[in-house]
């Protein structure tokens, strides 16, 4: 535990000193953002677009924007750039410790392989945590005060969807940095099982057990035309799976030669 | 009761892609011994040290520390162990005193003993005023620093692996100064190419060559007996060469051949670096 504690420390310093977090963190303000603002600006595009089509002879219908147009935006924005930026910044928690053998350091001093593991899959998820609540609360605030917005249903559900998939994506990080050591290898692991997903999800048959479904799929609950249930599936499937990698990635770390 | 072995290996292989590396090595270090490990590049010493430390899966054999048996991906040996690789990685944008503190804190010591091991430490290496970010810190400066924290577990075997290898001869000459004050506190294995630091320093040599050692020696079996055909001689301030010689002739010793050596590069470099 005190190795644990040791660790966990230095990720967080660590964080501090590259400037991780607070790259992550306003990455992910302006996410939270960009979902009202996008609801906001839309009319003001499709206006200029629309003085151009009445030129042709087109009249094009624009609609209010509403808290729904705001939680689309959020959640698209979410399920692609958000996973995005997150791997990316993400990429090198365990990669870069390999890499540059500072790692090899603190192992010859007795630091129990598995400490390694846990303490880093632990500070990035307490980091993207912190990242997504401010995503999420920046975005509420603005929808709020510009929109009318109706109470979201099932909201631990609708907002704990992407963000489990966040921490599915971290532990593919620290799963791809173990078995190759360096980032590329961490970020083809990560998006490469992401895009597999996105390719699977096509299928409706595995659509309510696959995780990629909880990138920016719970937005269908806001909208009234999904159940939560039909996440309930692929929310258990996700967990059973960062578990598993978490196990796979210590199992990895153990038989690694360094 | 025997002498106690420090270190012990047995019968250790390691192959990489079918070529035995490192090939049924045996040789025990005694404690408080400072072992020379001596081998050209690819000799198989920086394998048989990666091995005493877990960090490589041996085909064949056993290594043990203190007693207790070596596991490949296990560190429960590693706590009796300080590692100073050829050239040590630290986390950049920490400063000296902070890294020591984490590795404190990861073998386990109080916070009352890190810090007073730390200042000891970065004293004993001289990185006392060093208190700049690791990024800034020159090789000799991190190889000084990966002594200190080597040493901060007192470990009761010291493995350097090339510790002087990468250093010009002032960060050279201040590691081996560093490493002779530690002489008898603890064990150390010293892995080298470089034959006058094994000279300087060790009491005892293993040559591997090709994976296997071609042989193990105590320094004083090695030194040239008292009759010889040869010597030389370096006197501590200038003399005259010819007055020499002649209280050579006086004691009825006639040499056949002498030399007055240029002086060395190296010496040179120390004089005009102070």
């Amino acid at each position: 535990m005190k190795q644990f504690i040791a660790l966990t420390k230095k990720e967080f310093f660590e964080s501090h000193a590259t400037y991780r977090v607070y790259i992550l963190l306003a990455v992910f303000a302006i996410f939270g953002l960009m979902g009202p603002m996008m609801a906001l600006l839309m009319p003001v595009i499709f206006e200029m677009m629309a003085a151009d089509m009445a030129a042709m002879g087109m009249t094009l219908e624009i609609p209010e924007p509403t808290a729904q147009d705001a939680w689309t935006q959020f959640f698209s924005t979410f399920a692609q750039m958000g996973t995005l930026a997150l791997g990316i910044i993400f990429s090198g928690v365990m990669a870069n410790d390999l890499n540059r053998g500072t790692l090899v350091n603190l192992l010859t001093m007795g630091l129990k392989r598995h400490t390694v593991i846990l303490a880093k899959f632990f500070t990035a998820t307490v980091l993207w945590t912190a990242a997504f609540l401010l995503a999420v609360g920046t975005a509420y605030m603005y929808t709020a005060f510009y929109f009318e917005m109706d109470t979201i249903a099932h909201v631990l559900l609708v907002f704990g969807a992407p963000w489990l998939f966040g921490v599915f994506m971290l532990a593919l990080l620290i799963f791809g940095g173990t078995l190759f050591g360096n980032f590329y290898g961490a970020l083809a692991v990560c998006f490469g099982v992401f895009f597999a997903l996105i390719a699977v999800n096509i299928l409706p048959a595995a659509n309510r057990f696959n995780p990629a479904s909880l990138a920016g799929g719970t937005l269908s609950i806001i909208m009234g035309a999904g159940e939560a249930a039909d996440f309930i599936p692929a929310m258990f499937v996700c967990a059973g799976v960062i578990v598993l990698l978490i196990i796979v990635s210590i199992l990895a770390f153990n038989h690694k030669k360094l | 009761m025997n002498n106690i072995n420090t270190l012990e290996i047995k019968d250790l292989t390691k192959a990489f892609g079918g070529r035995n590396v490192v090939d049924n090595v045996s040789f025990n270090v005694p404690e408080h011994c400072v072992f020379g490990f001596i081998g050209a590049n690819g000799a198989g010493k920086t394998t048989t040290m990666k091995m005493i430390l877990g960090l490589l899966k041996p085909e064949n054999g056993e290594i043990t520390v203190c007693g207790e048996r070596v596991r490949f991906g296990a560190t429960k040996t590693n706590r009796l162990i300080g590692y100073l690789s050829d050239v040590p990685e630290f986390y950049s944008y920490m400063r000296p005193k902070e890294y020591l503190n984490l590795c404190g804190e990861i073998v386990g010591l109080s916070n009352a003993v890190i810090k007073r091991r730390t200042s000891e430490l970065l004293s004993l290496v001289g990185l006392a005023n060093a208190n700049k970010k690791i990024g800034g810190f020159s090789r000799g400066m991190k190889q000084r620093l990966g002594v200190a924290q080597a040493l901060l577990g007192e470990p009761k075997l010291l493995i350097c692996d090339e510790p002087t290898s990468a250093l010009d001869p002032i960060g050279r000459r201040e590691v081996l100064d560093i490493l002779q004050a530690i002489k008898g506190k603890t064990t150390v294995i010293f892995s080298t190419h470089i034959l006058s630091d094994v000279e300087r320093i060790c009491d005892r040599v293993a040559v591997i060559n090709n994976g296997k050692i071609t042989m193990e020696k105590a320094m004083s079996e090695l030194k040239v007996p008292h009759r010889a055909k040869a010597m030389t001689v370096e006197f501590a301030g200038e003399v005259d060469s010819d007055e020499v010689m002649r209280v050579l002739a006086e004691n009825n010793f006639a040499p056949s051949h002498y030399e007055i050596p240029a002086t060395s590069i190296e010496e040179l470099f120390l004089e005009v670096a102070k």
